[in-house]
């Protein structure tokens, strides 16, 4: 498999990202899409979110900071002169990404985004309606805020050895991380690489059982995950992990159940469910390191518990998705084989004009 | 000469008699054809609620959907809903109903109240929960019923009107020509 060193490789890779943003941009209303669609495709590829806001300036966000836009699509940190969206650009786009149909996407409502084509995510916010079931739905809809997804594929190429377990098997996984630094990219690609099998290691690819609660991590649109998530790969989208855990294991016999943000209670308990059935395990969880971990009530006991055999430790210190640290689950001790240079795997390779905005 | 004169006479009455009943018929049909037209509405709207309801299917494909399972004659009115909606993006679903109704009002021979009915539907369609959208449904179709057992009454009144007219007419203009 080719990695993503090679330059070609990247160059190929912002193009996919340019044409990943025009796509996005049909599911907003055409206002707005004519003017998003002249920023230029150096900024293009690396936008991260599109901010829509009645009334207020349009605005997008890459690399931890945001820019006004203005109506021939320059972008400037300045707010001189920029697009204003009104509540009509917000009322129409929001129609159309919820395809004129809000009793559609009563549930995702209630989450507070939706999953557009392409596993990209908008949050809404808005007047917030209570029910008799608590929180019912939002009304008024006055910001969005469009969440462009890029799959990275091919990241966790580098640590799969650390993963896999000779011959056709696995050792239970957590990756730990604070928010934003890609934890849930890389589950991605290493349920990527699980389910599809790896020639170099030998090793054949195996039933991979996923609980999906968010949507994060196949982005689940109309049944049809959106990100490559392997061919072995089951998916229980939108379902609580307690419950899609046991569910799984009962109907669908996987060897490994992969989820997101372990936490709850419920959590831990699904987990012991899980490790009875002789499942393998791999999740994510909020943290800065393995301490931290040990401070958290519910997560305490699964690290005192040494369930997990491998844990991962991801920061921000070298560019998105550093993994600073690989370390034996029972020892706790670093079993990494190099000197961890290769591992920023989400860095930015191109040069972009934005930087001499500053 | 005579025989010749008369029976061109014969044949020209025929003519006249034929014509003017076929008018009266196609004047008498457009109320028949009306209340056909409302009870396939009807059927189709009910489709379109079951797409709504049970199976919450996104509206253009739920559209789609109607168009195909609903009687031909009336269903081809959400295929157009579907696609002036999907081509014209920066409008809504009550611009797409009222496209719909413009182009197909005189097809359908529905009258200014049953197309009143269905934009009232195109106001509300897709902007609220499901709950909510049975309601106005409910209320959307028994209008639509009550249209129904308007367009009975006059077909009753008038179809047969139109058509003894007709025939009456083209008599009553032989006997005078003659």
């Amino acid at each position: 498999m080719e990695k993503p060193k090679n330059k070609n490789f990247i160059k190929k890779y912002s193009d996919i990202d340019v044409s990943i943003f025009n796509n996005v941009l049909n599911y907003l209303d055409p206002m707005l899409t004519d003017v998003l669609v002249k920023v230029p495709d150096d900024i293009k590829h690396e936008i991260e979110e599109i901010r829509i806001r009645a009334g207020k300036p349009l605005m997008i966000c890459m690399k931890g900071s945001d820019f006004f836009i203005n109506k021939d699509g320059d972008i400037s940190i300045y707010n001189i002169n920029p697009y204003i969206a009104t509540d009509l650009n917000v009322l129409k786009s929001f129609q159309i990404i919820c395809n004129y149909s809000i009793y559609a996407i009563e549930e995702e409502l209630k989450n507070g985004f939706l999953t557009i084509k392409g596993g990209h995510r908008v949050g809404v916010s808005g007047k917030v309606i209570y029910g008799k079931n608590g929180l019912e739905t939002i009304k008024n809809i006055s910001s969005l805020n469009v969440r462009i997804a890029r799959e990275k594929i091919g990241v966790s190429n580098e640590i799969m050895k650390y993963i896999i377990k000779k011959p056709n098997t696995i050792y239970h996984t957590l990756i730990v991380s604070p928010p934003q630094c890609g934890k849930t990219t890389l589950l991605r690609d290493v349920i990527r690489n699980l389910s599809n099998g790896i020639e170099e290691y030998n090793f054949s690819g195996i039933k991979i059982g996923l609980v999906d609660e968010r949507s994060e991590i196949a982005s689940v649109f109309n049944g049809q995950p959106q990100n490559n998530i392997g061919i072995r790969t089951d998916i229980l989208d939108g379902c609580k992990k307690y419950d899609g855990m046991i569910l799984l294991i009962r109907s669908m016999s996987p060897h490994v159940i992969a989820t997101d943000e372990l936490g709850d209670e419920k959590d831990v308990k699904a987990l012991h469910e899980a490790l009875k059935a002789g499942v393998k395990i791999i999740a994510t969880v909020h943290g800065e390191n393995v301490n931290d971990l040990k401070s958290k009530p519910n997560l305490k006991q699964i690290i005192n518990e040494k369930i997990f055999e491998r844990i991962f430790i991801l920061d921000n210190s070298k560019g998105v998705g550093t993994i600073s640290k690989i370390l034996n689950g029972s020892s706790f001790n670093s079993i990494r084989e190099d000197d961890g240079n290769n591992y920023a795997y989400i860095k930015n390779h191109r040069k972009s004009n934005y930087n001499s905005l500053f | 000469m005579v025989t010749i004169m008369l029976i061109l006479k014969i044949i020209g009455s025929l003519i006249i008699i034929a014509s003017s009943s076929l008018i009266g018929c196609l004047y008498g049909d457009k109320y028949s054809k009306r209340l056909r037209n409302l009870i396939y509405m009807r059927n189709c709207l009910q489709l379109l609620e079951t797409e709504i309801m049970f199976t919450a299917t996104h509206l253009p494909e739920a559209f789609e959907n109607v168009y195909k399972k609903g009687n031909k004659n009336v269903s081809y009115f959400f295929k157009d809903i579907k696609e002036y909606l999907l081509s014209n993006k920066s409008n809504c679903i009550y611009d797409s109903f009222q496209f719909a109704c413009s182009k197909s009002k005189n097809n359908l021979c529905l009258e200014d109240e049953d197309i009143e009915i269905l934009l009232s539907l195109g106001k509300v369609l897709g902007k609220s929960d499901r709950i909510d959208q049975q309601k106005h449904f409910k209320a959307i179709l028994t209008q639509l019923d009550r249209s129904r057992i308007e367009a009975e009454e006059k077909k009753k009144k008038n179809e047969k009107m139109y058509k003894s007219l007709g025939i009456l007419s083209g008599f009553a203009l032989v006997i005078l020509l003659i």
